[in-house]
């Protein structure tokens, strides 16, 4: 009896951090798409409607996973908060520190680990 | 008595039907007909989350009165040429122009009652339109503000697209509002694809933006 209690509450456990996390995956690509893809593109292969002819420095393609490999974890955090000219990038890549949160900054790197299907080496 | 009753009743229908005819055709009125299905104008501003923004079908027209010019407003209502190069809330779709025009009297009707509405957050009569090199490093290299927004040099017009073009601001838009949103974005537009740049910049730097904006043409 107890044991089956047990195993109820672990199959119920399971399934809700799975829906959670599924839940933190949709929210991270809400704000993705929101905030991001007008430069990265949706996909996120730097292919967004800001970069016309005169956008001076190609948006990073998250897709191209030999560049994001390169990208510490931190790293990315520190651009997505403080702008381009923080890891000596372009400043076309905007501050977002005083717009998202911490936990929305974290989602965000997880989605761009996702879209570039990898680690930091 | 009952004289004084009859009087006063009539006096009271009286003064409705001579304040009704010009209630009716008030700009307010016009407003809650044809316009409030897709803006509200009652602050603050109401949104706290990305739906919340993206379920708006149009922006939000509560501080009116201290962010439009009202010249400017009186023309665009009656010849209402996209601000946005692409569609409201749409990053794939261009803006396909298709505001509901208003007659020339709806428009002055509109037009006085919009800019009644103006907000408390918006200091009148501190920024004067100025031009500093200061200020178009700023808006060109130093921060993403070309990136998003498009502007018009010698007869070019360049930039992003996913911000309202800024050709022609400094008719368009108040330069007291441009810096009061610079510096306190949150209370006018709390969830928007535009950063909030409060830490990235001083006030003074938000000043000679805001100056520099009320140059464009
Ligand atoms: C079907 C929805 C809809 C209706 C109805 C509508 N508008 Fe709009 N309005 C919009 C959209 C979308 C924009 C953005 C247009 C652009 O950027 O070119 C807009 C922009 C505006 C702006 C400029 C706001 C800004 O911040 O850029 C004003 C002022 C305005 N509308 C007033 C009115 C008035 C007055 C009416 C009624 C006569 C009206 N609108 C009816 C959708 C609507
Ligand atoms: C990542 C894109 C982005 C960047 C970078 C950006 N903006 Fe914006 N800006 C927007 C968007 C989007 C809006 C409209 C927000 C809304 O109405 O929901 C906007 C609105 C504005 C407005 C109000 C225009 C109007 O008609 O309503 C001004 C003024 C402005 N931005 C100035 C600036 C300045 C100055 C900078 C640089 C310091 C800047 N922006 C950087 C996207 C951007």
């Amino acid at each position: 009896m107890s044991r089956f209690v047990i195993m109820i509450t672990m199959a119920l456990g399971l399934a809700l951090s799975a829906a959670g996390s599924a839940q933190a995956a949709d929210d991270a690509k809400q704000v993705f798409d929101f905030y991001c893809a007008q430069c990265h593109g949706e996909k996120g292969d730097g292919k967004g409607i800001n970069v016309t002819k005169s956008f001076s420095t190609d948006p990073r393609n998250f897709t191209v996973t030999a560049d994001m490999e390169k990208r510490s974890d931190d790293d990315i955090r520190t651009v997505i908060k403080d702008g381009g000219p923080a890891i000596s990038k372009s400043p076309l890549m905007p501050p977002w520190g005083a717009t998202l949160s911490d936990a929305e900054v974290d989602g965000l790197l997880a989605h761009i680990r996702k879209l570039c299907k990898c680690t930091a080496k | 008595m009952k004289l004084l009753a009859v009087t006063v009743s009539l006096g009271a229908a009286l003064l409705v039907t001579m304040t009704a005819p010009s209630y009716a055709g008030g700009g307010d009125a016009i407003f809650k007909k044809n316009c409030a299905s897709c803006h509200y104008t009652d602050g603050p501003a109401k949104e706290k989350t990305i739906a919340d923004q993206l379920a708006k079908k149009g922006p939000e027209l509560f501080y009116a009165g201290s962010k439009f010019q009202k010249g400017w407003l009186a023309a665009w209502l009656q010849d209402p040429k996209p601000i946005r190069p692409m569609k409201y809330n749409s990053l794939t779709e261009k803006n396909a122009g298709d505001h509901p025009k208003s007659s020339a009297g709806d428009a002055a009707a509109l037009t006085d009652y919009l800019m009644g509405l103006t907000s408390a957050k918006v200091a009148a009569g501190k920024i004067k339109a100025k031009s500093t090199p200061q200020a178009r490093n700023i808006f060109a290299k130093k921060m993403p503000c070309s990136g998003c927004h498009q502007t018009e040099s010698k007869g070019d017009v360049s930039g992003g697209l996913s911000g309202p073009s800024l050709v022609g601001a400094g008719k368009r838009l108040n330069p007291d509002w441009v810096y009061a949103y610079l510096t306190d974005v949150k209370s006018f537009k709390p969830v928007r694809d535009m950063p909030d740049f409060s830490k990235a910049m001083s006030p003074k730097d938000m000043e000679g933006l805001a100056a520099y904006i009320a140059t464009f043409e």
